[in-house]
């Protein structure tokens, strides 16, 4: 470790309610960001970042020429002090830091010698940069909306129309394509609220499960239309998700998407997808989930579109997340016959290994994802 | 200052990918150039197009080893965390065939899901980089912003190697059509046969590799499970799964006792003896009829052995020695008066002092004939919770490695059957594999030789 002659001699005495820094730390404060530090040498080193401000931090450390952040340290607490470990190459370098309340302050530019290459800085995410992703997306539900609209309508008529008599085919005909339109709206979970325990809740959780008078939504339906139970006992919950849809629909113009969840859903559908669909949990009678898990890969293929003008620059490994998702959906798609899908559970042994292994490794591509795209203070 | 710089990028792994894919498009994306399918031998692949030119590398996607943890580092961590230091990785051999058991250990059987030669032979550079890295142990590589942290942390900021050994098999399913394999076979590597005392689980028998993890702890174990599983996903899915571990010696000495409370491995062929080794757990290139990739291997048979703790400690001590031909406390043969005391069944034909059914007996008889069929074993007790009568599900995860199953695993299960103790005893999984020979050095792969 001998490379180093890291100092501090901006910064510690600067700014409210400073504290000292530990020595050979790496002080962050109103009045400074980094101050002088210096490597004789590129390799690998270990930065200790210390918050001399009064408020919490945020400290990147960037080349100053591009933007691009090498690494970050967030929720630097005041006072507190953090390593930051980096492959430092040859180069320029400065220190960024977000002060709660504050500007941001660029330190002073360090310049590391030689030919040596490092670790790769990627250009940070502006909420800007995703908004019109955003905005498509929402978009995309706004159509999705209408549609499933109409498939719930469906659903219900043909449950109300089999009151009289009529057996509950139709209703199980109906039932599938208005889940899977909704199951494809995937990204909007968390902005949907309340509206999607209404809408797609499982049982667990509910005292009495099942059997819980709380339990509603599109596995409520399942649940009946596959045991055998009646059309009137079941029109009320048909009547009440084409009411929910209605509600949400009504809801959605006004809706906001976070930001910070276009990335993170990019991963977490498929997570849900496999915890629950490929796992067969959410199976309530109708042997469909891996067709929920398409309809969600679907979702995801979306999402992955309108984040692509974000996404192309700054993942080299986009061209994996696609090959693996089609390898899912191709799995999936020949476990579909003509006598329509099958249970995961009556899957065989090599089928289900295969299908595991796609939807994980896909899991595995889409992660690094929401770290990319997570949005960054300008 | 080595450790301040960075370590050697792997070869051909530096390729960058220019962010052409078909998003959108829901179409088979173009693969720029030779990619691994999977990220085990590769780091993140964030793009140095954009933001990291003015370092002019396609770094980031390269894979990087951690970084070495500075020696007097590693001597002060081993002591204040009583943690292993490191096994060598590279050899002729593999290194976790030989050594005595380790206080913990877990066999993993995989299914290979890899669609083809070409991602068999990524997968299996994946698990040897894995592998590589993890027995070494060190700093493991930060992601930046790009990606979540390369490593779960369960072993704490430093990847401590932990005396970890990392022993990778092949199962006889690997060599059907899927791989063009099939001519390819280690002459005597068949499925697990089944023996009339056994009361086999299909879904806990067999696989197309085994991994078996040893270390001087759990959570070295598991972590290193956890990272293998992660950088395998798509090409690896775990069939099924035993851990164990080895109790302390009791009162004294070296030997471990079993869930019976015998002593367990008493009487093993010398492992540190060159000439025995070759002799009984080597494969080389002048052993019969084996593929000359094979050299350096050795045949290595997993049981998963219910024992029936219960109905074992309501039978007398008489009994229980007289099936296992020693004395419980002090693990002597019925015959001799020391622990390391060869029996002299010949002095003894008619089994007054150790009965002729004795597991002990059967299972060595000692004679010219038997010696052939010795084996190296391995055995771990296992612990899994409770069966359906609310009996404790433990048992013994057995383990050994051979030249030739038939010539000694199967001679040796073949003389036991219907010993007094298989009452006690249920065989229920396991599988026949192949250890593989050992990676040589940083450019040589698991199975290299087999796909080569």
């Amino acid at each position: 470790m001998g490379a180093l002659a890291a100092v501090a001699l901006a910064g510690c005495a600067s700014g409210s309610g400073s504290t000292a820094s530990p020595a050979g730390a790496i002080s962050i404060s109103t009045g400074g960001c980094g101050g002088d530090w210096h490597l004789d040498t590129p390799g690998w080193h270990t930065f200790q970042l210390h918050n001399s401000a009064s408020d919490a931090a945020e400290v990147e450390l960037i080349n100053p020429a591009t933007g691009a952040v090498y690494d970050d340290i967030e929720n630097l607490g005041a006072g507190t002090t953090a390593p930051l470990r980096l492959d430092v190459g040859s180069g320029s370098y400065a220190f960024r830091c977000l002060i709660e309340d504050t500007d941001a302050i660029t330190g002073p530019t360090e310049k590391v010698p030689g030919h040596t290459s490092g670790a790769t800085a990627i250009l940070p995410v502006t909420d800007d940069d995703l908004l019109a992703s955003a905005r498509e997306y929402h978009k995309y539900v706004t159509t999705g909306l209408v549609t499933l609209a109409r498939q719930v309508n469906t659903l219900n008529s043909a449950i109300q129309g089999a009151i009289q008599g009529g057996n509950l085919s139709a209703a199980r005909s109906a039932w599938l394509p208005a889940h899977l339109t909704y199951e494809r709206l995937g990204a909007a979970y968390d902005s949907f609220g309340d509206f999607d325990g209404e809408i797609d809740g499982r049982p667990d959780g509910l005292v009495g499960g099942v059997n819980s008078p709380d339990w509603t939504g599109f596995y409520r339906l399942e649940y009946g239309l596959w045991h055998g139970q009646s059309a009137a006992s079941l029109k009320k919950l048909s009547a009440q998700l084409v009411h929910d849809v209605g509600a949400l629909q009504k809801s959605w113009p006004s809706t906001q998407i976070d930001l910070l969840n276009m990335g993170l859903r990019t991963h977490e559908i498929l997570e849900n997808a496999l915890q629950f669909q490929v796992s067969g949990h959410d199976d309530y009678g109708s042997g469909t989930t891996l067709a929920t898990t398409e309809a969600n890969v679907t979702g995801t293929k979306v999402l992955l579109t309108e984040l692509r003008p974000v996404l192309a620059p700054r993942y080299t490994d986009l061209p994996a997340v696609y090959t693996w998702l089609n390898r899912l959906q191709k799995l999936i798609d020949a476990t579909h016959t003509s006598r329509g899908w099958t249970a995961v559970s009556k899957l065989p042994t090599t089928t289900r290994q295969d299908i595991d292994a796609a939807i994980s490794q896909s899991l595995v591509e889409l992660a690094p994802i929401a770290d990319i795209t997570e949005p960054r203070r300008q | 200052m080595p450790e301040d710089h960075e370590q050697p990028e792997s070869s051909g792994a530096g390729e960058a990918a220019g962010g052409s894919g078909a998003a959108g498009s829901g179409a088979p994306a173009p693969v720029p150039g030779r990619r691994s399918f999977l990220r085990g031998a590769l780091g993140a692949g964030v793009s140095a197009g954009v933001a990291g030119a003015a370092l002019g590398a396609a770094g980031g996607y390269a894979y990087r080893a951690p970084q070495p943890t500075p020696k007097t580092q590693v001597a002060a961590d081993q002591a204040a965390t009583g943690r292993l230091p490191a096994v060598p990785f590279h050899g002729r051999y593999q290194a976790g065939i030989l050594p005595l058991p380790q206080p913990a250990t877990s066999v993993v059987s995989f299914d290979a899901t890899a669609e083809g030669r070409g991602e068999l032979t990524d997968l299996l550079q994946a698990l040897t980089a894995r592998a590589r890295l993890l027995t070494a142990g060190g700093l493991p590589a930060p992601t930046g912003i790009g990606a979540p942290p390369s490593d779960s942390g369960t072993l704490g900021p430093s990847i401590v190697p932990d005396g970890l050994t990392v022993t990778v098999g092949v199962g006889s399913t690997l060599f059907d059509d899927r791989y063009g394999l099939a001519g390819h076979k280690p002459a005597k590597l068949t499925g697990m046969r089944t023996f009339p005392d056994d009361a086999l689980d299909p879904a806990q028998v067999g696989g197309d590799l085994v991994v078996q993890l040893s270390a001087g702890h759990t959570d070295t174990v598991l972590h290193a499970l956890r990272d293998i599983t992660r950088h395998t996903r798509g090409g690896l899915q775990i069939n099924w799964r035993m851990d164990g571990y080895t109790s302390p010696a009791r009162p004294s000495g070296t030997v471990p006792r079993n869930h019976f409370g015998f002593m367990d491995g008493i009487s093993n062929p010398d492992h540190t003896d060159a000439a025995t080794m070759n002799r009984l757990v080597w494969v080389d290139s002048s052993t019969s009829g084996e593929p000359s990739w094979a050299a350096g291997g050795s045949y290595f048979v997993v049981r998963l052995i219910r024992m029936l703790t219960e109905f074992w400690d309501r039978v007398s001590i008489a009994e229980q020695e007289q099936m296992i031909g020693r004395r419980r406390p002090t693990g002597y043969p019925l015959d001799a008066n020391s622990i390391q005391a060869t029996p002299n069944f010949a002095l003894d034909p008619n089994g007054g002092a150790i009965p002729l059914t004795a597991h002990l007996r059967l299972a060595n008889p000692r004679t010219p004939q038997s010696a052939d069929s010795r084996i190296l074993r391995r055995a771990y007790n296992y612990d899994r919770g409770i069966d359906s009568v609310g009996n404790l599900d433990m048992g013994l995860l057995f383990t050994c490695f051979q030249q030739d199953v038939k010539r000694q695993f199967e001679a040796t299960q073949t003389r036991l059957i219907g010993e007094p103790m298989v009452d006690y005893i249920t065989p229920f999984g396991g599988g026949y594999f192949f250890a593989l020979p050992g990676v040589a050095d940083e450019r040589d792969h698991y199975g290299r030789a087999l796909l080569a």
